[in-house]
């Protein structure tokens, strides 16, 4: 109850304040910079990060929410229209969206997905309500051991589910940010580590440039080195038909998203393979298997649903666990840092109304999103129409800039450009950049637990493995790690395949 | 990238992520232990780094040993075929943009001052890749707009870092 009071409040006292014009431009910008191809979610709110960092500390965390949850969903319009996905968790929303802008049903496209959209971040958001304070208490009870296997858990897993074909791929560029993170002076006894005498270096490779660079000039070169797209020229027909259509699947929504928001949960996973995992199941279980690929509303819808409830999830773990659940939450993560919060397990003592005024962000820019997407979605087709020769200077600019403006340091700028160069490369080689840069954000918290944990338990290696949630941690990690090798996938298709003859017979 | 070229890719990034690993192994191993203060033997500062470094040798041999079976180390490399993939489409429009934005962060934007700086590197870069696009100079009526769009980006970005949110840019 007092959860419902404090979200009540933070509601009212966004709407009665000059934040009710931050939810609406920010949701907008978010929805536009999603929208474009070469800017994700995650540069969207890196760069706003660097704008917003002189505000007070509500004020830049609702802008930055509003534009997380806007871009999210803004993907969905360059995915239909011209079959690019604005942000990558929008690509399973071009396999239905896109097939049905080509048969003049664009504006129908556009309402489902913006119907999807709200249905999952409305989900994730009470899960978010629900779980936050939960998780918040049980992780109280999280020590060094704890801490150390959920870093390691949360490389594996998101190195894993970002490179399905080739998951050593996912954990190198993983432990690739976990090495980046003890560059500088380590937490213990201050002593500077791969510095070489460089006091930038010392201090450290600061987590928002790397960002900016690895989302931001990666995209851009990946942008050009690609043939420049062509903009559809299908005829649109009413959104309030798509509305129609949508509801007719609402139950393909809301286990979207549910699952979207269990995807977002997972640390480093986040909103790809929450559009994914929920469009895998629609499939699954749909009447209309036929239809996926060809314009299905079903597949749309969930798709859309998937990653919108994915936001809201994967600020579960950035809350209580000051793990992020997903690469644009790992930049929100360090923007309330440098706001001063400390999320962690302790919020829920230190400023317990801090989860739910977050609850209300995500519920105010959700409405935002399907709002402005609704009535926007003509004059936000012109969008679209900017060229990438005209846009990537400008991105690059504000890269540039927003490397710098966070310390005014020229250091911080050269660290942009390296990442960028680095993050291109790692992505040509199928490098995925999520684990690298969850591994940038966990690599302090492994680094302590393992050394702080060998400590307490005086080198006994044990005492790693035996505590009942580093238990289940490790044995999920290990699971994992041996469910990817052929030979034992191999061996489990036999013995299934034996069983199955022999229960036939 | 088709399946032989990320094999031969992943051949030449292997042997250089294994020497990366190792480099961090030794690396970690030169860091100060701390004897003289005589801290806990498992508190080293090259403890985790040197695990990390280990992990990286070892997915960096696992890499290599699959490039080699699938073919990875024949890179059968001559002059035309490099010649011809250093002449493409992709390869060009990739190095022109590296230049541009490299000369832009590294030269301009230290030195120049920034409202300067940006409408140069916004009106270069915006001639350079449609000179690309269209297989020629842009016309005269894009090359006036494309001026138009840098004076004014550079001068609404400058005023909205400078004073809006007080950034002190570099540059003079």
């Amino acid at each position: 109850m007092d959860g419902l009071i404090s979200f009540a409040n933070s509601v009212a006292s966004i709407l009665t304040s000059w934040s009710a014009v931050d939810v609406v431009w920010a949701t907008l910008l978010g929805i536009i910079v999603g929208m474009l191809p070469g800017l994700t979610a995650t540069l969207g709110v890196a760069l706003l990060t660097t704008l917003t960092f002189k505000m007070e500390a509500d004020q830049a965390i609702l802008i930055l929410v509003c534009m997380y949850v806007g871009a999210i969903y803004g993907g969905s319009r360059s995915a239909i229209l011209l079959n690019i996905p604005g942000t990558p968790a929008n690509a399973a929303t071009a396999l239905d969206g896109f097939p049905l802008a080509r048969s003049g049903k664009a504006g129908s496209a556009m309402a489902i997905a913006t119907t999807g959209s709200v249905f999952g971040g409305l989900i994730g958001m009470m899960a978010l309500a629900v779980i936050a304070p939960v998780l918040a208490e049980f992780a109280l009870s999280f020590g060094a051991f704890e801490f150390f296997w959920l870093a390691v858990f949360g490389v594996l897993i998101s190195g894993q589910l970002t490179s399905l074909d080739d998951p050593i791929k996912g954990w190198i560029a993983g432990f690739l940010g976990l090495f980046i993170a003890t560059i500088g002076q380590e937490g213990i006894y201050a002593v500077p580590r791969f510095s070489y005498g460089s006091t930038d270096l010392s201090g450290g490779i600061g987590l928002l440039p790397a960002m900016v660079g690895a989302f931001g000039l990666a995209e851009i070169l990946t942008v050009m080195r690609h043939e420049a797209y062509e903009a559809v020229r299908a005829k649109s027909d009413s959104v309030w038909s798509g509305i129609r259509d949508a509801y007719k699947y609402k139950f393909t929504a809301i286990r979207s998203g549910l699952i979207g928001t269990l995807m977002g949960l997972i640390p480093g996973v986040g909103e790809d393979m929450g559009s994914w995992a929920s469009y895998a199941a629609a499939r699954q279980s749909s009447k209309n298997k036929e239809e996926f690929g060809k314009g299905s509303v079903e597949g749309l819808l969930a798709a859309e649903s998937g990653n919108n409830a994915a936001v809201p999830g994967a600020l579960i773990p950035v809350l209580t666990l000051a793990v992020p659940g997903s690469a644009p939450a790992a930049v929100l993560l360090a923007a309330m840092i440098i706001h001063g919060i400390r999320p962690g397990p302790l919020i829920m003592i230190e400023s317990p109304g801090f989860v739910y005024s977050v609850v209300a962000m995500v519920f105010l820019a959700t409405i935002a999103m399907g709002v402005l997407g609704l009535l926007l979605t003509r004059p936000l087709v012109m969008v679209l129409k900017v060229t990438r020769e005209r846009l990537m200077p400008i991105i690059f600019v504000l890269c540039t800039v927003g490397a710098f403006a966070i310390a005014s340091r020229t250091f911080d700028v050269w660290v942009m450009l390296f990442f960028g160069v680095f993050g291109f490369i790692l992505r040509e080689l199928k490098y995925p950049m999520a684990p690298l840069i969850l591994g940038i954000v966990l690599g302090d918290i492994l680094d302590k637990s393992l050394r702080r944990g060998l400590v307490l338990s005086d080198g006994e290696l044990i005492q790693f493995f035996n505590r009942p949630i580093s238990m289940v941690l490790w044995i999920s990690a290990l699971l994992f790690i041996l469910l990817t090798m052929p030979s034992i996938r191999n061996l489990l298709g036999r013995l299934f395949k034996q069983k199955t003859e022999g229960g036939i017979q | 990238m088709s399946q032989p070229a990320m094999n031969k890719a992943d051949f030449i990034s292997s042997i250089v992520l294994t020497l990366f690993g190792i480099g961090i192994v030794v690396e970690s191993l030169r860091l100060p232990r701390l004897e003289n203060l005589n801290v806990n033997s498992y508190t080293v500062p090259g403890i985790v780094p040197g695990f990390l470094g280990l992990f990286l040798t070892i997915a960096g041999l696992a890499i290599l040993v699959r490039s080699i079976r699938r073919g990875g180390w024949k890179l059968s490399l001559n002059k035309d075929g490099v010649r011809r993939w250093l002449g493409s489409a992709m390869v060009m429009r990739t190095a022109v943009t590296v230049v541009i934005t490299m000369g832009y962060a590294i030269l301009l934007f230290p030195n120049v001052p920034f409202w300067i700086a940006t409408p140069i590197f916004i009106f270069v870069f915006v001639v350079a890749t449609e000179a690309m696009k269209y297989g020629g100079l842009p016309s005269r009526m894009k090359l006036l707009t494309a001026l138009v769009l840098a004076i004014i980006a550079g001068l609404v970005i400058n005023y909205v870092f400078q004073d809006l949110f007080f950034v002190r840019l570099p540059g003079g």
